[in-house]
């Protein structure tokens, strides 16, 4: 197990004690809401996890490296952002598939791009968003959204 | 819950389920790395699933949104800000979830960009994924992105609030709003645990305001938010 698995693990033992020392109820309500939300989320991450390691053996890496880590770094960020727009994958799932990602040839700031855009704009979640804050409303945050990921992922390149 | 919602609500894994079968017939040394990698992912996550989930529950009883919103103000300036990034940061559930919610706060007077900021928050920044990231992609673009995220949900805000007429939006938010649909959102718990079999409080605060459904579905609320609904419910 790596590192920061077990600091992770430790730290979780550890905000789990102290709040059952102070409120045992609230702790199990708090173990309760945790259950509940890993078993409706259980099969969706696994069938997306079985469903990513099929793409990946599928999709040979030079097509990954043409997409997202050619020799114009800027068309690759556009290509990610793209990609992140219309996917529509648990987020904590997008962390390992970057770095398979990223381990096939992928340049960061298109990785970058992906998570940005993946969490931020909404395609899929749009007639949901129109539906409570309208078309224009909608529209203008999702594209503005769209531009600032890509300048998230312009100044990242800078930045690593 | 009939068939057909076990079906949908199992329906990623047997789309993958099928499409293993078909890719074992068809190749099998595809399969064979396919279902690799596919275990690889599994073992990872198995490791660090059970402690998100715990952290993300704890965080769920000890911070309460009602509190932390008690802090909004006027909600302008740079206190509103915090206070929007605070509340987005520390909700679990998709960003769907955020729509009543942040919807609500806009008919109580919260600005456009606060809102906006609330939401790119609740998309974005949450300390359990902050550590899945860091694990796999390494903590300094995990560092990287949180510094250079901040501004930019500040920014989106900014900008939608400039191109987005408020009483606009207000408008749209008027027509759509049905009175019990959002008396009943106000009292689940708004959790978004899932525990009632929908994704959200919000799809079941729908599904209670327009369908027949089983009232008792909310474990957090219990009896208490049982007699609640039924008094909404029955006017």
């Amino acid at each position: 197990m790596e590192t920061s698995t077990l600091v992770l693990i430790v730290i979780t033992i550890a905000a789990l004690l102290m709040s059952f020392k102070k409120d045992k109820d609230k702790t199990i309500l708090g173990l309760k809401l945790a259950k509940g939300r890993f078993f409706e989320m259980a099969g969706e991450i696994v069938g997306i996890l079985a469903l990513i390691g099929l793409f990946l053996a599928f999709v040979p890496p030079e097509t990954i490296k043409d997409l997202l880590g050619g020799s114009n770094p800027l068309i690759s960020t556009f290509n990610g952002a793209m990609i992140g727009t219309i996917a529509i994958i648990p987020a904590f799932v997008a962390f390992p598939l970057s770095a398979s990602l990223v381990s096939m040839g992928a340049n960061l700031m298109a990785v970058a791009a992906f998570i940005a855009t993946l969490t931020m704009v909404g395609f899929i979640t749009a007639p949901i968003e129109i539906e409570y804050f309208g078309k224009r409303f909608t529209f203008v945050r999702n594209v503005v959204s769209f531009l600032v990921a890509i300048a998230i992922a312009i100044g990242m390149g800078a930045i690593l | 819950m009939s068939a057909i919602d076990v079906l949908k609500k199992r329906k990623i894994v047997i789309v993958a389920l099928v499409a293993y079968v078909i890719v074992f017939f068809y190749d099998q040394s595809k399969f064979t790395i396919a279902l690799g990698g596919f275990w690889m992912y599994l073992k990872e996550m198995i490791e660090i699933l059970p402690a998100i989930f715990i952290i993300t529950g704890l965080i769920d009883v000890w911070v309460s949104r009602d509190t932390i919103l008690k802090f909004f103000g006027s909600g302008a300036g740079i206190k509103g800000k915090m206070v929007s990034v605070l509340v987005g940061s520390v909700s679990a559930g998709p960003i769907y979830a955020a729509f009543p919610i942040t919807h609500s706060l806009l008919k109580k007077g919260a600005s456009l960009s606060n809102v906006v900021v609330m939401l790119s928050a609740w998309a974005v920044i949450k300390i359990p994924m902050l550590i899945v990231e860091s694990k796999f992609l390494g903590i300094s673009f995990m560092g990287a992105r949180y510094v250079l995220t901040l501004p930019g949900i500040l920014l989106i805000g900014v900008i939608t609030d400039r191109f987005v007429d408020r009483k606009e939006v207000l408008a749209i938010v008027e027509k759509k709003d049905s009175a019990i649909e959002s008396k009943l959102l106000e009292l689940l718990p708004g959790y978004n645990c899932g525990a009632c079999g929908y994704k959200s409080c919000a799809g079941y605060a729908k599904m209670l305001a327009t369908k027949d459904v089983k009232i008792d579905a909310c474990k957090p609320g219990g009896d208490k938010l049982v007699n609640l609904i039924k008094e909404v419910r029955g006017k």
